[in-house]
């Protein structure tokens, strides 16, 4: 592993003493030193002598117990007490734990990990397999739309590629003709809407072309894919299929509410079902 | 009628207008403006001498209107409307709004300028304020794409806003028509209810089961074959269902392609085929047939077309003008969003056609809602090139 390139500065872990809490630990240590990163843990809930004693017998045997890292105990509601405490803490990336499927009414609901998925002002790691002896990730699928974000989000995810020596990274072009299906129905001739549909995808191509030039990928086997689809789904199911073992996508550009679950669009279509772990990049300048 | 319809609407498409007003054309020269005026006799045999063929033709009207709105349906997409956020929202609303508004009260206090037109005054004045502020998606879509248009802010705004409007002005359309029914169970209160429930229950429900039975479907039916037949057969299920609780068929049909629509797994080449077969066999008879129902010269009346006209154009620009600029956007984007929106075409027509059929509308305001169809539908184009002076996408024949 190497820390050349410090992506995340300051990454918070959020602590729920679930039974993957030590699975959560270990793969903040390999985060820590992978990113050279500081750590916060944050544990919303009554502090109680027996699970404060239980968290530091846990860092200390993952080795993080040490004065750069911190631990954080606060009483109050825990997805706007994790967001507050990453704003104040200027928090890189937060770190959380996640079921790959939620029953419909939590789904709908919101629980802990998707809400804050939802809300949060900095890039977020949902982990839905955390290990206790964490490898990394081997493939990364990664989103390639073209947008603004996307720039930030490559290059997210190669310097993650990079410092876990992952074995493949696709770059995924999501393309969403529904749009271009409304000037199939105004009678174009078939060549006409050909030419049409094929000047849209050389516009997408040739800007990611100029992102991938611009981003310094070392040796990383890249792969750039492009599937037609609604944007968010066809991803997440490529994820799926392709047994990649992070997903990295841009945050969404406003913040979901109820509505977009009821009827889902991006990055809603993985929170329903999540393919593997997933990462939300949100650009630092947005903040 | 098909043949005609493809030539008339071939050589209008030549000369850069939408093909529909090409097959408008088709059924006034067949119909009786033309053709039955100064050849009543030929007219008479190959359209009216035979009841049957009369029975025939008005239930391909029918059977047309319903799969022209679940194509319509299937268009819009609800995602793009909430990822557009409060710019699309505003220009929504007031391009809503305002027209409805300007329909609406000059319909309910100035009714005598527009001809003989049902006795039923609040639902009349419903249907002119729903027709003010109606939108044509597709040849929305098709002038942002010539400008370059289509993938800019302005351009996703105008298609979201236009998708909105859409939905609620059908729903609007549905409710009035639900109230000319006239039966004491079809009040205004349970035609809104039941409206509301159906529109809910399948954009939820429904939606979910369409989406979750798709891949059964998909792997156990021929495909898309049998994506053609379940979706049709579902868009008449749909219509008939409202049809029975008192709303138009059309309505039904609407809300079940806005469900298929939305499925993950409806691709486009899918899409494409559903849309192909309609808008090229059902589509062109349906809007041939309109020239069959009206002497277009004989119902000509200036006034009312220019009433018509002015109403359309002032309401719906100023409305998605204002909406899109307290949005966000500049006033040259925002004036282009307004005439971007401004632009009516097939939707208008058939929402004029089931008006006429259901005598809401007398025939000279028929006539003047089609002209207003065709005159902002053809005027949007060169409206935002002038505005963003952005310039026409290459022919790719000339490349």
């Amino acid at each position: 592993m190497n820390n050349e390139t410090v992506i995340f500065e300051k990454i918070a872990i959020a602590v729920a003493f679930s039974p993957r809490c030590e699975a959560i630990l270990a793969e903040a240590r390999l985060l820590q030193q992978t990113f050279g990163s500081k750590l916060v843990f944050i544990h919303v809930g009554k502090k109680s002598l027996q699970e404060e004693q239980y968290l530091k017998h846990l860092l200390h045997r993952f080795g993080l117990d040490h004065t750069l890292n911190k631990i954080i105990w606060r009483e109050g509601d825990p997805v706007e007490t994790i967001l507050e405490i990453c704003q104040t803490e200027k928090i890189d990336l937060l770190v959380t734990g996640a079921l790959e499927k939620e029953s419909l009414l939590k789904y709908f609901l919101g629980g802990i990990s998707r809400q804050l998925s939802r809300k949060v002002k900095c890039s977020m790691l949902m982990l839905t397999e955390p290990n206790i002896h964490p490898t990394g990730f081997k493939q990364i699928v990664v989103e390639g739309t073209d947008h603004h974000k996307t720039e930030n989000t490559i290059a997210v995810a190669v310097a993650v590629a990079k410092s876990y020596h992952s074995g493949k990274v696709h770059i995924i072009q999501e393309t969403d003709l529904s749009k271009l299906a409304l000037i199939r129905s105004e009678e174009l001739k078939e060549n006409e809407a050909d030419f049409r549909k094929q000047q849209l995808l050389k516009e997408e191509d040739e800007k990611l072309e100029k992102i991938l030039r611009c981003t310094d990928c070392g040796d990383l086997k890249l792969a750039v894919e492009r599937i037609e689809g609604k944007p968010g789904y066809v991803i997440s199911k490529f994820a799926r299929d392709c047994g990649a073992d992070l997903l990295v996508v841009s945050s969404p550009d406003k913040q979901m509410n109820l509505l977009d679950r009821v009827f889902p669009h991006d990055i809603e279509y993985a929170l329903s079902d999540l393919p593997c772990n997933l990462l939300i990049v949100h650009p630092k300048d947005l903040d | 009628m098909l043949i005609v319809a493809r030539l008339f609407g071939e050589f209008f498409r030549k000369l850069k207008m939408p093909l529909v007003v090409g097959e408008l054309v088709a059924g006034v020269v067949l119909g009786p403006t033309l053709l039955g005026n100064f050849y009543p006799e030929f007219s008479d045999l190959i359209f009216t001498k035979n009841m049957n063929a009369s029975v025939a033709l008005s239930g391909i009207v029918n059977i047309s209107a319903i799969m022209l709105l679940f194509v319509a349906g299937m268009e819009l997409d609800l995602s793009l409307i909430r990822q557009q956020g409060k710019a699309a929202f505003t220009t929504s609303s007031l391009g809503l709004i305002i027209p409805l508004g300007l329909g609406f009260v000059a319909a309910y206090f100035f009714s005598g300028y527009f001809g003989n037109n049902s006795s039923d005054l609040l639902a009349f004045s419903l249907f002119m304020g729903t027709a003010m502020s109606i939108s044509a998606l597709p040849v929305i879509a098709r002038t942002l794409m010539d400008l370059g248009l289509f993938r800019t802010r302005v351009g996703s705004i105008i298609i979201a806003s236009a998708m909105l409007d859409d939905l609620i002005g059908w729903i609007l359309f549905s409710m009035t028509m639900g109230m000319l029914k006239g039966s004491t169970s079809h009040n205004v209160f349970f035609t809104l209810l039941y409206t509301v429930s159906y529109a809910v229950l399948m954009l939820t429900v429904g939606r979910i089961l369409i989406n979750k039975s798709l891949p059964w479907a998909a792997k156990n039916f021929s495909w898309p074959g049998g994506f053609l037949s379940l979706s049709l057969g579902m868009a008449f299920l749909g219509a008939a269902l409202t049809e029975y609780i008192g709303l138009h068929a059309i309505f039904g049909a609407f809300i079940v392609g806005i469900a298929f629509g939305d499925s993950v797994h409806v691709t486009e080449k899918t899409k494409d085929i559903v849309t192909q077969f309609v808008t090229n066999i059902f589509a062109p008879l349906f809007f041939v047939a309109i020239g069959f129902k009206v002497n277009f010269i004989v119902n000509f009346d200036l006034q009312i077309t220019l009433l018509v006209i002015s109403i359309a154009i002032i309401g719906k620009v100023s409305g998605s003008t204002l909406g899109a600029r307290l949005g966000g956007l500049n006033n040259k984007e925002s004036f282009a969003v307004g005439f971007g929106m401004n632009a009516r075409g097939a939707m208008e027509i058939i929402l004029a056609i089931l008006a006429l059929q259901a005598k809401l509308i007398g025939e000279e305001l028929f006539v003047a809602i089609i002209i207003m169809a065709v005159v902002t539908s053809v005027m949007a184009g060169p409206m935002l090139q002038w505005l963003l002076k952005t310039k026409v996408m290459v022919d790719p024949e000339k490349s």
